[in-house]
């Protein structure tokens, strides 16, 4: 077992920059380890710390898994690929960063649905114009069931879309979608508009602790110092 | 600082299940049991057969809808193809029966015994396996419906009973009585759909049924005063034309399948329902007060009739149909007051569409019946018949069942 801690952070774009500056603002310094290029690092001034720069879908994986002990990711990716996030990690703290809603969203055009009841609604007819289920484009297949399920929804067929999932109605690959929005811009230039009870959550990065990784008296004292420069 | 982390000894997540290693010794009750079991089928007319293990994703996905996924496992071949490991053998086997049958529609009688998968999103444990055997029936085509309902149930029960199970009780419902009580109530035959598609869902339904007999106007709830003011029942060319000029002027392009006249289609249903008189309060409440029947089953054909007779309204056929699958079952020497019906029963099964039961025994509890099954006129059609085929069916939970019987398997 480990006495180290692993630190997962993001190992690109804005999040990673985001991260970094969440941390430096809280006075702590992630250093890269061995060639800059690589994805080991420490935080200078904590012991037993080694930082693991990560995508930060697969953050949530390590998480789950217990590799890692602590990470920062958002926690629709969390909630995501865990259906008892609860159980297996632990939220420490919102970051104030990383913003993004995921929400359900319909064509515009669609005048008489503006809330899941009227989505609901309109599944029976639409299979007997179609002969078939609504599509449901999004690659958050577990948060969409869910949610569907939790608003008695049974006859829509998900289509698991991994980039672009805006544009899928008006392509005509999918009636409508499950996507993350910060603005909302994206979705209207694609004649999509959010459902009134439509947010199924709203998500962004939080600092996150595994319950399943081997946790030791050292790597616990490492957590504390990490969490509490944080002011979690 | 308040948060603490996991202390050293707590329960860890278990990455990795342990699969049951299943015992020789298991196996083999399972097997002599099967063997049983599968012999009092066989003796009642019903057909051994083995559908396939691996069924398209997608026949049960038009049939049970998206929440299956959440407890089967669904895979992708290399060859790309949505698959799935059965999660019952209901489907597989009206799928088994539309191949031989084609559009005929005969009478057929089969039984299987095998395993079955389901996921466990809390975790598999021996009370909720991730593989388990189901032996069952399934009887297809047959036109008298109480009869082939009250044969279905004391076949399963001769079975239980062949395999040594004599301590159990019965619980019964029948959504035939629902149907025919939302038949007789007056109300525009929209509102009877948007009933019974809530039916499955409790709190939704309640819901539904409130507004109906408060404010179905509400129906028009949401979308925009200038626009509803335009949707008239009464003039749809003119309702379709307001239609698109709303989305002209809103700058809102059309995207997706569905056309400007299929959206106008629905507003006019809704404005059509927001117009109509309220649900009286007597129907709403003869809805609800034959929701809330439950007790002997013995004593539900009078509770009912009460019920409705307070409201003066008719059901006598469902109900004779309700006293008729009673006598044919004690005619068959099964003790009805071991029975008890709840109209809610069956509720929470999407597929079935009249008589449900389940078999549950003390030690194990109603939450773990040995067996359960009913009838599901409508399965067929969502599995590719070109029209619906009557059908009833049930199945063992063979494990369940040797533990309650005090087997080797717990």
């Amino acid at each position: 077992m480990s006495e180290r801690l692993i630190f997962a952070v993001p190992s690109k774009g804005r999040l990673m920059e985001q991260t970094a500056e969440a941390l430096s603002k809280a006075g702590l310094v992630l250093r890269k380890t061995g060639d800059e290029r690589g994805y080991r690092g420490e935080v200078a001034g904590i012991e037993n710390v080694e930082v693991a720069y990560i995508s930060s879908s697969e953050i949530a994986w390590y998480l789950k898994i217990g590799r890692a002990h602590l990470g920062v990711t958002g926690e629709d990716l969390v909630r995501e690929q865990m259906p008892d996030a609860d159980q297996r990690v632990r939220f420490l703290k919102p970051l104030g960063f990383g913003f993004a809603d995921v929400v359900v969203a319909v064509p515009a055009s669609w005048l008489d649905v503006r809330s899941m009841s009227d989505l609901d609604q309109i599944s029976g007819s639409f299979r007997r114009e179609h002969g078939r289920a609504m599509r449901v484009a999004t690659k958050y297949m577990n948060l969409t069931r869910r949610f569907f399920a939790s608003k008695g929804i049974a006859d829509y067929r998900i289509v698991e879309s991994l980039g672009a999932t805006e544009g899928t109605p008006l392509a005509g690959t999918a009636d409508l979608i499950v996507d993350i929005t910060t603005t909302g811009s994206t979705l209207k230039a694609n004649g999509l508009r959010i459902l009134e009870d439509g947010v199924i959550l709203k998500s962004e990065a939080n600092l996150i602790a595994s319950n399943g990784a081997p946790w030791s008296d050292a790597t616990r004292r490492a957590a504390e110092r990490l969490v509490s420069a944080l002011g979690g | 600082m308040t948060r603490l982390f996991p202390l050293e000894g707590e329960k860890k997540h278990a990455e990795l299940q342990e699969m049951a290693a299943e015992t020789a010794k298991k196996f083999e009750a399972l097997e002599a049991q099967a063997s049983r079991l599968m012999g009092v089928f066989i003796a009642a007319g019903y057909e051994a057969v083995a559908p396939a293990m691996i069924q398209p994703a997608g026949v049960y996905l038009d049939a049970i809808g998206e929440a299956l996924r959440a407890r089967t496992y669904v895979f992708t071949d290399p060859g790309g193809d949505e698959l799935c490991l059965r999660p019952d053998l209901t489907v597989p086997t009206c799928r088994l029966y539309l191949e031989r049958n084609g559009t005929n529609t005969a009478e057929a009688r089969y039984c299987y015994n095998g395993a079955a998968f389901r996921f466990q999103p809390q975790g598999a444990d021996k009370a909720h396996p991730r593989e388990f055997r189901q032996a069952g029936i399934e009887s297809f085509g047959v036109l008298d419906a109480c009869e082939a309902d009250a044969e279905t149930l004391i076949t399963i029960l001769e079975a239980l009973e062949a395999a040594g199970l004599d301590d159990y009780r019965l619980r019964l419902g029948d959504l035939g009585l629902f149907d025919a009580i939302l038949k007789t109530v007056a109300m525009p035959e929209r509102w009877r759909q948007r009933l019974k598609h809530h039916f499955w869902h409790p709190e939704a339904f309640r819901a539904e049924l409130g507004r109906l007999a408060t404010a179905p106007g509400d129906l028009m709830g949401g979308i925009p005063d200038e626009l509803a003011r335009l949707i008239d029942p009464a003039s749809p060319a003119e309702a379709e034309q307001a239609v698109a000029r709303y989305l002209e002027i809103a700058g809102i392009e059309a995207i997706g399948v569905r056309s400007v006249a299929e959206i106008t289609a629905n507003l006019l249903s809704r404005s059509a329902d927001a117009r109509a008189e309220p649900l009286s309060a007597t129907a709403a409440g003869l809805i609800e007060s034959y929701l809330a029947v439950a007790g002997p089953a013995l004593k539900a054909g009078s509770a009912i009739k009460d019920v409705v007779r307070a409201e003066g309204v008719d059901i006598a056929d469902a109900l004779i149909a309700y006293q008729r699958r009673l006598s044919l079952l004690s005619n068959a020497g099964i003790d009805l007051a071991r029975a008890e019906f709840s109209a809610e029963f069956g509720r929470t099964l999407e597929y079935y569409t009249g008589f449900v039961f389940e078999i549950v025994v003390p030690k194990l509890g109603v939450s773990s019946p040995v067996a359960g099954g009913g009838r599901y006129d409508g399965l067929m059609k969502g599995v590719g018949a070109a029209i619906d085929i009557p059908a009833v069916g049930a199945a063992i939970h063979t494990e369940r069942l040797l533990a309650a019987v005090d087997g080797v398997a717990s």
